[in-house]
């Protein structure tokens, strides 16, 4: 099979082929429940902390922030080190970190998700499967998103910087999905606040990467203090 | 110079609460300056059995470069407090130094620590690092209370300093973590913090953990809730019709809270909160911790 005329051997078909995988992994399509979570944003809009567009550029940008702090070092050492071992113990050290219960749940019930689906759709990837197999009812894995995410994207091959890009994209699209489902922008604007915010994002990519779980650590107490009252929130569209 | 060293150099106090004659004693004590330790010998009701302990910084504060280290102890079923005089100080940064203040704290068997200080206040270009580390077993009962304040707001300083580092680590006996909890706030890292906190002058964290606080747990849940269900209103659609005739946005809450419960068995509680006065969170505190009074012999923030 020919791909193009300069390209004779494995590696270069091996590379185009990923990025297929990669970008079929950060596609919106792929079904694994992002929709279902707005990180606080319900609960700031019905806590009046975001009243407008401006407001609401902030909150996102203090999200992706908290995300790089808090979130980015387990990605990148499940992306470096994507095995079995190392998935378990950052699995562990997260669910101590993350002591908000309701990004925590968010953050298994994506992981699982992502976990089903990704070994499912990846099955080049066997090794997904196993892993995936002897952590289901083990009782110890609580199947937490950002390392799962780093484990797929260091199986797939995407390098610890991209991986770590492609996790505060995700977390970027999330948000701004759920600023238009509750009607605070409309599909046109999120696109264009989506690329509007794609140098903050690679600011706050630089700040906070490759950094080690030791230092992992919240910077946006307001944001924690007001998604934790999700729960209280009298009628919501979405599960956190 | 290895860590032990580094310990020995470092370690200002420390302290360790056994049982004795079937009361919690101190049997060892050793502060030296820059701190200093009060411990009456009679607080509350003498029915009660628990030493308190105050922690004062000479000075009045920590001053900038100051490093200190604390261990306590503490046997199994015995009590322990932990408080302060006054809200703790911390200077402006000389030469960029960070000051430290580490405590490490061994929790027994049954046994209850309650860390009730009063908030800290980081002034103008300050830069802190205060980190916490509770190695507890599974019954262990722990009461903490980590809380700032934005500095000092007379004199228009607001989340003027540096770097506020604080860190809270809970291990089971095993080493197993339970609770791993960092929050930085850091001028050159951010940028702004006030756009972080935004009109909230006080950013306080309750931790309350182990099976002697199911009964506080469960109180402190139901009083957040109500707080805040009452703040909280209906969705009303479309942003910017959020403002009232005069055109100002129509305000946030003074006072947020929100609980989480962790643990493998939920049988522990965060609460985070952020507000606009000082006076509510020790209103709050002083409301919600009182039913401690019956097991340290005095309600705290009274």
């Amino acid at each position: 099979m020919q791909i193009s005329e300069g390209c004779n051997n494995g590696p270069c078909l091996a590379s185009s082929i990923s990025q297929w995988s990669q970008w079929q992994l950060l596609d919106s399509l792929l079904p694994t429940g992002g929709f279902a979570h707005s990180f606080g944003l319900e609960a700031a809009v019905q806590s009046h902390l975001v009243s407008n567009p401006d407001q609401l550029k902030t909150f996102i940008i203090h999200v992706l922030e908290n995300t790089g702090s808090l979130l980015l070092p387990f990605v990148h050492s499940a992306s470096v080190a994507p095995n079995l071992e190392t998935w378990h113990h950052l699995d562990k050290i997260l669910d101590a970190t993350l002591t908000n219960e309701v990004s925590r749940k968010a953050s298994i019930s994506q992981g699982s998700a992502l976990m089903r689906v990704g070994s499912a759709v990846f099955s080049e990837i066997p090794s997904l499967k196993t892993m995936r197999n002897a952590s289901l009812g083990s009782g110890t894995v609580s199947f937490h998103h950002a390392p799962i995410f780093g484990l797929i994207c260091g199986s797939l091959g995407l390098d610890s910087t991209d991986s770590q890009r492609a996790y505060m994209f995700i977390t970027m699209r999330d948000v701004i999905s759920a600023a238009t489902r509750l009607n605070l922008i409309g599909p046109l604007g999120a696109a264009v606040l989506q690329h509007q915010l794609a140098p903050n994002a690679e600011v706050i990519l630089e700040k906070w990467k490759n950094r080690d779980v030791d230092d992992a650590c919240q910077v946006a107490p307001l944001l924690d203090t007001v998604q934790g009252c999700h729960g209280y929130l009298f009628s919501r569209l979405f599960s956190s | 110079m290895g860590k032990e060293e580094e310990d020995k150099e470092m370690e200002m106090g420390s302290i360790v609460v056994e049982k004795v004659g079937g009361r919690s004693s101190v049997v060892h004590c050793f502060s030296r300056y820059p701190l200093k330790f009060i411990i009456p010998k009679k607080v509350g009701s003498s029915r009660t059995d628990a030493v308190w302990v105050y922690a004062l910084n000479y000075g009045g504060g920590i001053v900038s470069g100051d490093q200190i280290l604390c261990k306590f102890s503490l046997g199994d079923c015995c009590t322990m407090v932990l408080t302060t005089q006054g809200s703790t100080k911390v200077y402006k940064s000389v030469a960029s130094k960070c000051s430290r203040q580490i405590l490490e704290a061994r929790v027994g068997s049954d046994a209850l620590l309650a860390i009730i200080p009063d908030p800290v206040t980081c002034f103008s270009t300050a830069r802190y690092y205060q980190k916490q580390v509770f190695n507890v077993s599974s019954n262990s009962n722990l009461v903490i209370v980590d809380w700032i304040t934005s500095g000092r707001h007379e004199s228009g300083e607001k989340w003027d300093f540096d770097l506020y580092r604080s860190v809270n680590n809970i291990f089971l006996e095993d080493g197993q973590p339970l609770f791993l909890d960092t929050m930085l706030l850091e001028k050159e890292k951010i940028g702004c913090i006030h756009e972080l906190v935004q009109d909230y002058q006080v950013i306080a964290m309750i931790l309350l953990a182990g099976p002697k606080l199911q009964y506080v747990q469960n109180l402190m849940q139901d009083k957040v809730k109500g707080i805040m269900s009452e703040q909280l209103q209906h969705p009303s659609g479309a942003l910017s019709n959020q403002r009232n005739e005069a055109g100002y946005l129509i305000s946030k809450p003074s006072f947020m809270a929100s609980c989480s419960v962790f643990g493998t068995k939920k049988t522990s509680l965060v609460v985070r909160v952020a507000a606009m006065t000082t006076e509510s969170v020790y209103k709050f505190l002083q409301k919600q911790l009182a039913p401690l009074e019956s097991m340290l012999g005095m309600a705290p923030y009274r």
